[in-house]
């Protein structure tokens, strides 16, 4: 029986190495999204030639912009697809204008403006087969210079890994916060505008003239002769600026603190009638003649636990308030059609509802798509763009009561919704 | 290859009932301690880790001193509980219907079945299975009559955890294409991966 003498040695021997060196092992990684800073020097941006490349997958769509039987979809920082929609059963791809750090785009009359870091471009497209770039306009969009270097600095998504879960470094912090700020700019029906790239331009077209804001600026352009911008001058707005939506001779801009309406009758110098700040709008905000429809959703950086369609009255622009509010799942974007309102509703799906009396939108929804998520919509006047993980899809909205699929154009990379 | 291996043990079985030969199939069953030592720097005490740990090894005879088969039990990890499931080997060395010795191995995974993905407004948070090692040495008492026999054994038992925690992406932009790490729709991933070494001592039954 040698083995009992054997056995209780074994297992002192195995329990004090157990206990002695053998210990637990925990390691703990963090693994986060931040925007890495990138530095510029505008002279070699500027040095090259842009050349029209031959169409491209569409990765990850920014702004969609439509213009005619064409719809102009940026990819952040890289460039403008342009597909020809004639048929929206079937939008072809026909090309992609490589700009770097373009966010934003509008066009007028055959002309194409688009941001190239600090400067505003303007491409001649009417034909689309032989796109030339006209202007150039320098130094507009100062805020991306770093003064000290004369660099531009810019940020690049990334995502990064470090081995400390709570401690990382001290910039990373400032850079992921920078990135929330960045992907907070989040999805804005205003001016038919689906944006990334908060720190950059927001364009819109009103009057002859081009309006570009940025986090704190609205910067004015005298587009009378298309092929000429003529940078007319910034106007300041205060911190936290994200949509601007034209209307009526009236700008409406929606900062992370409130609405401010402006007067730009005088389209060279628009001036504020109001601010409405009841409201937190990191929000889309569509408008009417007589009401603002403005979604607020909880999840963001901005409100908490709340998921609202809210009305504000606007018939005088100088004291809109509140009319009424309704509860929603969790909207994102949203559009007006005549009558007729459309609203993301994240993965819930997308909602419809008439909207000819704004004290009952409640009991008037026309249609809710549980199976369609969408993060954003555009009324367009062939198709009803609805964006979401299923990429762009167009539907026909002639009936508004019933909508009908007609395609969906491919995204690489699309987006998730929570 | 869990599969395969099951049905491998299947036709053994099988093939030796069909000679009319001695039982092939072959079980132990046993329960006892897991022992181990938490790491400092993460356990608010710092005492041992002492918990149940179960397993039961069914497998089929391959040679007159050698068993292969499937084991599959329950670990406690202090607050976690984990559900092993491993490939096994037993072999054993000694005269038989006289005290032998049984050497054992076990490689498969622990899996964290009763642990719930608890998810809030902001975030997330889940575990993943991890690796399991496990070599074993023990003693086994046949009974004076029968097939039976009483075990106890000591074994060294290597297990991985991974515990994650999301915190969800609220503007929903795509996630960088070129990077694999961050699965979709999240902002950050906190990866917290526990390596457990533990000692186990168990005594048991076979049939």
């Amino acid at each position: 029986m040698r083995i009992f003498r054997i056995l209780p040695m074994i297992g002192l021997l195995l329990a004090s190495l157990a206990i002695t060196s053998c210990q637990d092992e925990i390691t703990s990684t963090y693994t986060y999204r931040a925007m890495v800073p990138i530095y510029l020097e505008m002279s070699d941006v500027r040095a090259r030639t842009i050349t029209i490349a031959p169409p491209q997958e569409l990765d990850n769509p920014g702004k969609i912009y439509i213009y005619g039987d064409y719809l102009l979809i940026n990819e952040p920082t890289k460039g403008i697809h342009i597909l020809d929609n004639t048929n929206p059963e079937n939008p072809i791809n026909k090309n992609f204008i490589p700009i770097e750090g373009n966010v934003d785009l509008a066009v007028n009359s055959n002309i194409l403006y688009a941001d190239n870091y600090v400067d505003l471009l303007a491409f001649d497209i009417s034909n689309i087969n032989n796109i030339s770039l006209v202007k150039r306009v320098e130094d507009v969009f100062t805020h991306l210079y770093q003064h000290d270097t004369g660099q531009i600095i810019t940020f690049r998504d990334s995502v990064l890994t470090s081995d400390n879960a709570y401690r990382g470094c001290i910039n990373c912090e400032f850079f992921t916060m920078n990135a929330s700020l960045s992907f907070a700019s989040n999805f804005s029906a205003a001016s038919q505008s689906y944006g990334t790239g908060g720190s950059m331009a927001r364009f819109t077209l009103s009057n002859e003239h081009l309006y570009a804001v940025d986090e704190s600026t609205m910067r004015v352009f005298d587009v009378k002769n298309p092929k000429d911008p003529k940078f007319v001058k910034p106007i300041d707005l205060g911190w936290g600026i994200e949509t601007i939506f034209p209307f009526q001779n009236k700008l409406f801009i929606g900062s992370n603190t409130g609405m401010h309406i402006y007067d730009a009758s005088t389209p060279e110098s628009p001036t504020r009638m109001a601010v409405y700040e009841h409201l937190v709008a990191c929000d889309p905000v569509v408008v009417n003649e007589d009401f603002a429809f403005v979604t607020l959703r909880s999840g963001n950086f901005c409100v908490n636990n709340i998921n609202q369609l809210q009305v504000v009255n606007i018939e005088d622009p100088y004291k809109p308030y509140l009319m009424k509010s309704y509860p929603m799942l969790n909207p994102h974007g949203l559009g007006l059609s005549e009558d007729n309102l459309y609203i993301a509703e994240g993965r819930h799906g997308l909602k419809s509802f008439k909207v000819s009396d704004v004290m009952t939108i409640d009991q008037n929804q026309m249609e809710f798509l549980e199976s369609m998520k969408s993060v954003d919509l555009i009324p367009g006047p062939k198709s009803l763009i609805v964006i979401g993980p299923d990429g762009v899809c167009q539907f026909d909205y002639s009936t508004p009561s019933k909508l009908v699929k007609l395609s969906c154009i491919d995204v690489k990379n699309p987006i998730t919704v929570q | 290859m869990i599969f395969r291996f099951l049905i491998l043990c299947f036709l053994l079985f099988n093939f030796n009932h069909s000679h009319g030969q001695e039982t092939a199939y072959y079980n132990q069953t046993e329960v006892g301690i897991l022992l181990g030592n938490p790491d400092e720097n993460w356990s608010w005490e710092n005492k041992n880790r002492v918990d149940f740990s179960l397993i039961t090894f069914h497998g089929a005879k391959v040679s007159k001193n050698h068993v292969v088969g499937v084991s599959v039990g329950f670990d406690q990890y202090q607050s976690i509980a984990l559900f092993p499931i491993a490939l096994g080997w037993r072999g054993f060395l000694g005269k038989e219907n006289k005290p032998q010795l049984i050497g054992g191995f076990d490689l498969g995974g622990g899996f964290p079945l009763l642990e719930k993905k608890i998810r809030t407004e902001w975030n997330e948070s889940w575990f993943n299975s991890g690796l399991l090692i496990s070599p074993s040495l023990g003693v086994k008492f046949p009974a004076k009559k029968g097939k039976t026999a009483l075990t106890m054994s000591f074994a060294y038992k290597r297990q991985e955890l991974g515990n994650y925690t999301g915190n969800f992406d609220f503007n929903p932009t795509p996630s960088p294409t070129t990077n694999l790490r961050l699965p979709p729709g999240y902002s950050s991933v906190t990866e917290t991966s526990y390596l457990f070494h533990s000692l186990v001592t168990r005594i048991g039954y076979i049939f």
